[in-house]
């Protein structure tokens, strides 16, 4: 089945642009001002440049991301959500390539305006064309309602939502609430594509006028190890029916409250699924072998990536490649190839070697991404060597309550040592204590370096140290790690 | 001392529905301190069409949630009400939090809807504000023998609760807003009844706030139970000392925001500095 173009109507002539000359001038000079903040940034070793061209063209121009996404003829489409953006876009963009696409992105996560505006730079000529065929962004769930207006997606995808932040993001319904007013902006050409087995998501904006097309999971169990029956765990957000608030009873439960869910009260279910995951085993290396069956086919996957948050990841992506006009049907022996070579992203379980010993660096920012993590962890054998960290800065939040919602009780029994670290290292040693870590075990060490170095002083050679960090300590230790030279730049990736 | 182990019978209500922010924190804290001084506990869960035997509980503890959970648990908690009070009459000892607290006053405006109606035994009102009070807090406390200390957490509530002339605030505030950001005053208390805005884990935090309730909580099962035995509470002592500095940060104190992130269409960066102490505006969404 072939699926309705999602693009907007051609334009006569490639690169013709609807901004006033004035307007173009600007332009130009804010994507030059872009540009040079980008080289400057990487000439003086400031950073990736991930942020500062964004800055910088937005001085100059504050309408750059829009002008230069209108006088595009590329798709757009952006990812949003509160798990699994960045590896949901990294196998999106390998799909689209495998599709016949070039894709420009923004990457290493920088996924607030700045980030996306640079990406709109970096992927822009001076006069405000863009090679790309597909703008593929990802972008923060909060940030989604300043860029959508100005980028006008043709597919917006929403990976899942999750309870996150509620200092920086406010209450769950009023995040969902602003995530519906960006879904009901779309025009009926666009794609809301959307996690069918997460309550909140599959309802929301169910009057908007854009195609729908959900993904999920249908097969008879996830893999084992993760598979929690039909029980949502202590940290799942939405398990109450949203029209009724009745408690949903699950069929099955992937991973948190996502899920096969119906509300006993008023018959709301999950919707019928587009791009359905029938069977998932795992594979050699710790991955998954999944069968999705698509309105494009049937695809027999490989999800190089451990856990079953990589096979939504791996869904979704699917589900946002095929709603795309490709230039050719996306082969499944292609998209194969596309998502078996994929490795991990900067922080999101990336295996380190650092000299005889192993780091294992894992991003953690909400409860459910932590007990993801926690299970992956737990799986590999031995007592864990841990590095606990969490700042307060701007992208982080002040409010690190959401550590007790943690199941960190299942990781103690496993526990050799824990080091906590960050500007709030105390607040997570106090969590550890409560989880049941013996005192004698744990230390507190603010400083990164520092908490670095006896982290791997208490990792005996050959084995491998845990570190489990929020988004600011996570760069932190990666940059201290690649100053030591045993890991690349992130935007080198 | 009696010489039979005591037994501390506590009781999570609502443990699915209100559990926002790890709040369940709370519940440990109690468990891990009885279990450290060789003392018993017993824990009920009774969540909605539960009703516990109230009698027989002489800690309970009622947690915060968002909107629609807490207006789903004031149904529920009519048929709760009277045991509850009963309870909380004959001494019972009772932990509310957030919407917990707002529960056990009179009544709640939330911004739309009708209000609802609350269990009554704390002589306190609350009504929705404009803007959400968001950060780090200290509060000074003074909660009869063994209850003096500094308390502290952090704060995300837009319902101004105000206290009539049957509550005593918990504490008044060193930084931060408390119950509505005026007058000065931090949660409130009636009996044994104990109730804040400071989500989360409160009682890891403020040790001395725990081992408060707990020896209430004996005193009202047991005639004579003595002191509780003291413990090193190091990671504690340093979570809580760290937590005040951060509520304490001269540059960060409490101050109404002057810009609202969600009426400004398009700020120059993506969100308003996310400064401790700063009020986030969120008017649709009370708590």
């Amino acid at each position: 089945m072939r699926i309705v173009t999602s693009r907007a109507p051609d334009r006569s002539e490639a690169g013709q642009t609807p901004v006033a000359p004035a307007g173009q001038a600007r332009l130009t000079l804010a994507l030059a001002g872009g540009k040079a903040a980008a080289t400057a940034s990487r000439v003086l070793r400031v950073g990736g440049g991930t942020s500062l061209p964004g800055i910088v063209a937005s001085r100059i121009d504050p309408h750059v991301l829009q002008k230069a996404t209108a006088a595009s003829d590329a798709r757009k489409v952006v990812v949003t959500g509160s798990n699994g953006k960045t590896t949901t876009c990294r196998m999106l963009a390998a799909l689209a390539q495998a599709g016949g696409l070039s894709v420009t992105q923004n990457r290493s996560g920088s996924n607030l305006l700045q980030g996306v505006i640079s990406a709109a730079v970096r992927g822009t000529d001076l006069r405000g064309r863009m090679d790309a065929q597909l703008l593929l962004l990802e972008v923060d769930e909060a940030t989604v309602r300043l860029v959508a207006p100005d980028v006008r997606p043709d597919t917006f995808l929403i990976t899942n939502v999750f309870r996150d932040q509620l200092d920086r993001f406010g209450e769950l319904y009023s995040m969902a609430r602003r995530l519906e007013e960006v879904i009901e902006a779309l025009p009926a050409s666009a794609t809301a594509v959307l996690n069918g087995d997460d309550p909140l998501v599959a309802s929301l904006a169910p009057g908007a006028s854009a195609r729908r097309l959900y993904f999920g999971i249908r097969a008879a169990s996830a893999d084992a190890a993760s598979a929690d029956g039909t029980v949502p765990e202590h940290a799942a957000d939405t398990i109450r029916c949203v029209r009724c608030q009745q408690r949903l009873s699950y069929r099955a439960v992937h991973l948190s409250h996502l899920g096969d869910y119906e509300c006993p009260a008023c018959g709301n279910a999950r919707p019928g699924l587009d791009v359905a995951v029938t069977a998932i085993r795992p594979s050699r290396g710790g991955g998954s072998e999944i069968t999705v069956e698509t309105p494009a086919g049937t695809f027999p996957l490989r999800v190089s990536l451990p856990g079953v948050h990589n096979v939504y990841n791996a869904a979704a992506a699917l589900a946002g490649s095929i709603a795309q006009a490709l230039p050719r049907p996306l082969e499944p022996a292609q998209a194969r190839q596309a998502l078996a070579d994929l490795r991990p992203a900067f922080g999101r379980l990336e295996e380190i070697q650092a000299g005889d010993r192993q780091v294992v660096l894992a991003f953690v920012k909400n409860p459910t991404a932590y007990n993801t993590t926690l299970r992956e962890v737990l799986r590999r054998p031995g007592r864990k060597h841990i590095l606990a960290a969490h700042s307060n800065t701007v992208v982080d939040g002040e409010d690190f309550a959401w550590l007790w919602d943690v199941d960190l009780e299942d990781l103690v029994p496993h526990l050799a040592s824990v080091v906590s670290s960050g500007t709030r290292a105390e607040e997570v040693a106090l969590r550890f204590k409560y989880a049941g870590a013996s005192p004698a075990a744990m230390e507190v060490l603010p400083s990164r370096s520092a908490a670095l170095d006896r982290a791997l002083a208490h990792t005996p050679p050959g084995e491998s140290l845990y570190i489990f960090a929020g988004y600011t300590p996570m760069r932190e230790l990666r940059s201290i790690m690649q100053r030591r030279g045993w890991v690349r730049p992130s935007w080198e990736e | 001392m009696t010489t039979a182990p005591m037994t501390v019978r506590i009781c999570h209500l609502y443990p699915s529905l209100l559990s926002v922010a790890g709040d369940r924190g709370n519940l440990f804290a109690l468990m891990h301190r009885c279990t450290w001084r060789g003392i018993r506990y017993s824990v009920t869960e009774a969540d909605v069409d539960v009703v516990p035997d109230f009698s027989r509980c002489d800690l309970i503890l009622l947690h915060g949630g968002q909107d629609r959970e807490m207006t789903a648990a004031a149904l529920d908690l009519e048929a709760k009400a009277g045991p509850l009070r009963d309870a909380i009459e004959s001494g019972a000892v009772v932990l509310a939090v957030c919407a917990g607290y707002q529960l056990l006053g009179r009544s709640y405006a939330p911004a739309e809807g009708p209000p609802i109606t609350g269990l009554g035994v704390l002589d306190v009102v609350t009504r929705a504000g404009p803007e959400r009070f968001i950060g780090h807090v200290a509060v000074e406390c003074d909660l009869g023998p063994g209850g003096q200390g500094q308390l502290t957490g952090f704060e995300n509530h837009s319902g101004r609760t105000f206290l009539g002339s049957g509550a005593e605030p918990l504490g008044r505030v060193l930084a931060g807003a408390g119950n509505n950001g005026q007058d000065g005053t931090e949660g409130a208390r009636y009996r044994e009844v104990y109730a804040t805005y400071l989500h989360g884990p409160v009682l890891p935090k403020n040790p001395w706030l725990a081992d408060h309730l707990l020896s209430r909580a004996l005193a009202h099962r047991y005639q004579d139970c003595g002191p509780l035995a003291p413990l090193t509470d190091q990671a504690e002592t340093q979570a809580h000392a760290a937590a005040l500095r951060l509520a304490r940060r001269p540059a960060r104190r409490w101050r109404a925001a002057a810009s609202a992130v969600s009426r400004v269409r398009r700020p120059r960066s993506p969100r308003a500095p996310a400064t401790a102490g700063a009020v986030r505006p969120r008017a649709t969404t009370p708590r």
